[in-house]
């Protein structure tokens, strides 16, 4: 009987946390989402004039040249999406983790809506002629302090939550979320102060913008994303995580190598031959802890891939960590000379963006959004075979697209290996994978149609008044 | 709160690493590289190495960066174990004015006094480390107004947002682009460069990362190719 009340008590609690953060986490999710559609259109876009430079190419449109709606297209696609949804998540699991009302939802509000216009001053100005042309940095020079700013409001909320808690084991999606509270604005700062700030050599800089890019990968995206990963994989499932210990080799592995990717990407530059070489092996490494998270994951799920099938959280959690570990081995792959050679300076970089961003981040927040809005607004999605067809279309296109990108990149670099046959053909050995490409992001636009109109529902609270949640598959609504 | 405080130490102290080898220290050595000066004694000129680039490099990387020219073009010459991209047969038919002295690698220090070594991310137009020596100013013009114009298969965008078209008003400017075909102006009109355009092309012009490197680098180089077998071919 105490029993009983306990664990009512228990539900009205985590009730009243999730109510209290019903606000920030939803304008979170919902301005990410936007961001999501507008990134994808423009990758859309900027992936048709990949091949085609005379698509949507009137005199007025000039801006839309694949030199500035790809890094747009990026900088909405990383920091109006992912790193938004992320922030979303990483808010929602604190509250819920340390078993604390969100207080101060202000704060989180005013974070949102600087954020928010940091990288609207970003993407228009890409558009408007003041991009860098660096990777995943190409927001003209005045953003970062904006977006920096934003975030370290948002990780001191976190942290007065966290030490807000109650007492108690920490759980390991915390060790996440503060990891990422941690490197993102030291790998941040460092970025942009060593690039925009400092003099300095031009290679160094060159080097230090690959530094940032894994970093942001390896020390931002995947400890957001592994949170949540953790934390919603046993939760549906109902039993503890297999192994705390392999938990912790996968934590501090991922700490411990994180911060030597990356300048792999440079093997062969103008820079001392040590630096590839470190981030090369650093890359190789990084299968251990790597292995150590899904033999973790695989274990605790073991038995139960049924609900992969049912739960829509499941599913695209379960995905979006299998893309990772695809991600990781491609990584350790391509960082080889004998593969790397073809994969360093191809289409082949898109792949491997796209299939960490979207393959495996993006996947594992849609997971975590279709878990975490029903409770917030207290109303169930409104339909199981929309989720479904956000789950297809968005899968099999990120699949088609790392494909044909992967594949593609080495079959044109190999074409523009062969120094003594015409530009020609190294030109146009790439065209038909990225013809590809473009119908792939045709799917995952209109995956994220759906997506955009059914949290939109949710949102404006027109979700079903039901206590079934939507689940997948054959399902069938019996008595 | 020790167990945190533990735990942010540690997170520290596991960054801290790769942030000081890969961050701090490449910058600092590289900052502090050394000019070398010498006499080439085949020529009989006075050269440096890095010799540096003149003021229009950087109004023009300026204008490189904001249009993404760097999505899609490399300026790196990777060694030959990477492969062999230094030349192409093709390159330069038009209006080349002489080959590249030397044709090696990129190196650091062909990059000394730019803002930001624009490496590249992938290569779907050619490598642009020694366009340089390709084509003369004109070509790039009418290149950037029209790419199809040179080059049929190209899938490089058009600039001629660079470009006004204007009245003729007295004599045609020397730098009117001449194109024909569809491209043409018409009768009294005319297309020039703005000052981007012109900026542009100037960078394009000098971009040649083929200095001559001073003889004791070149010994270097030798050596670490040759290795033993080298050393041993000296003997005999």
């Amino acid at each position: 009987m105490t029993d009983d009340k306990k664990a009512d008590e228990d539900i009205l609690r985590r009730a009243a946390i999730d109510r209290s953060a019903r606000l920030p986490v939803l304008f979170f999710f919902t301005s990410a989402t936007v961001w999501l559609v507008v990134s994808v259109i423009l990758g859309f876009i900027q992936s048709v004039k990949f091949y085609a430079p005379g698509f949507l190419d009137a005199p007025w449109l000039f801006f839309l040249n694949y030199g500035r709606s790809n890094p747009a297209f990026m900088g909405a696609l990383v920091y109006g999406w992912a790193i938004q949804a992320g922030i979303g998540v990483a808010i929602w699991l604190m509250a819920r983790l340390c078993r604390a009302e969100v207080k101060n939802p202000l704060t989180l509000l005013v974070a949102g809506h600087f954020w928010n216009i940091g990288v609207l001053i970003g993407v228009v100005g890409i558009f408007a002629g003041y991009g860098t042309s660096m990777e995943w940095m190409a927001f003209p020079k005045a953003v970062w302090p904006i977006l920096l700013s934003a975030y370290s409001l948002v990780v001191i909320w976190l942290i007065t939550m966290f030490l807000r808690r109650e007492a108690g084991d920490v759980y390991i999606s915390v060790w996440y979320v503060l990891g990422a509270c941690f490197w993102f604005p030291w790998i941040y700062i460092t970025a942009n102060v060593f690039i925009h700030v400092l003099p300095g050599a031009a290679v160094a800089k060159a080097a230090t913008n690959a530094w940032f890019l894994s970093s942001m990968i390896f020390l931002v995206l995947v400890p957001l994303g592994l949170a949540s990963a953790y934390y919603f994989i046993p939760k549906i499932l109902g039993r503890p995580v297999y192994s705390s210990q392999l938990a912790l080799i996968g934590f501090w592995g991922l700490a411990i190598l994180g911060g030597w990717t990356g300048i792999q990407k440079l093997m062969g530059g103008p820079l001392p031959v040590w630096m590839p070489a470190v981030s090369g092996v650093a890359v190789i490494l990084m299968l251990v802890p790597i292995l150590a998270i899904a033999i973790n994951h695989h274990m605790t799920l073991k038995g139960n891939h049924s609900l992969v099938e049912t739960s829509p959280t499941m599913r695209f959690t379960a995905v979006g960590t299998l893309a990772f570990t695809f991600f990781c081995i491609l990584s350790a792959l391509c960082a080889f000379f004998s593969l790397g050679k073809f994969t360093q300076i191809s289409q082949t970089t898109t792949a491997f963006q796209l299939l960490a961003v979207y393959g495996f981040f993006s996947l594992t927040m849609f997971g975590a959004i279709y878990f975490i809005v029903p409770r917030l607004v207290g109303c169930e999605w409104v339909s199981g075979s929309r989720i479904q067809q956000h789950f297809w279309f968005s899968t099999y296109g990120i699949a088609a697209l790392v494909g044909l990108h992967f594949i593609g990149g080495i079959w044109q670099s190999s074409a523009y290996a062969q120094f003594d046959a015409p530009l020609e053909n190294a030109v146009s050995a790439g065209r038909p994978y990225a013809i590809g490409v473009s119908v792939a992001w045709a799917s995952i636009v209109i995956s994220n149609l759906i997506f955009l109109y059914h949290l939109g529902l949710m949102v404006l609270r027109l979700g079903r008044r039901d206590e079934n949640p939507a689940l997948l598959g054959h399902q069938h609504h019996a008595a | 709160m020790s167990s945190f405080r533990k735990f942010v130490l540690a997170l520290a102290a596991t960054f801290f690493a790769p942030w000081l080898c890969l961050i701090v220290v490449p910058h600092a050595k590289m900052k502090a590289q050394e000019i070398s000066i010498w006499e080439d004694k085949e020529l009989g000129t006075k050269s440096s190495y890095p010799a540096g680039t003149p003021n229009i490099f950087r109004q023009g990387q300026s204008v490189y960066a904001r249009e993404g020219c760097a999505s899609c073009h490399t300026q790196m010459i990777r060694p030959t174990y990477l492969g062999f991209e230094s030349w192409r047969p093709d390159f330069g038919k038009e209006g080349t004015r002489a080959k590249p002295v030397r044709i090696r690698e990129t190196r650091p220090g062909d990059f000394l006094g730019e803002r930001f070594a624009y490496l590249g991310v992938q290569r779907v137009g050619p490598d642009l480390s020694n366009v340089g020596y390709r084509h003369d100013e004109a070509w790039h013009h009418a290149h950037l107004y029209s790419p199809r114009s040179k080059r049929e298969f190209s899938v490089m965008p058009s600039f001629r947002h660079l470009y006004v078209k204007r009245k003729v008003r007295g004599q045609r400017s020397n730098d009117a682009l001449v194109m024909g075909g569809d491209l043409d102006p018409g009768e009294g009109f005319e297309i020039v460069p703005t000052e981007d355009a012109r900026v542009l092309v100037g960078y394009l012009m000098t971009l040649k990362k083929d200095q001559p490197l001073p003889p004791w680098l070149l010994e270097e180089e030798e050596e670490e190719k040759t290795g033993d077998a080298g050393e041993k071919a000296k003997e005999g």
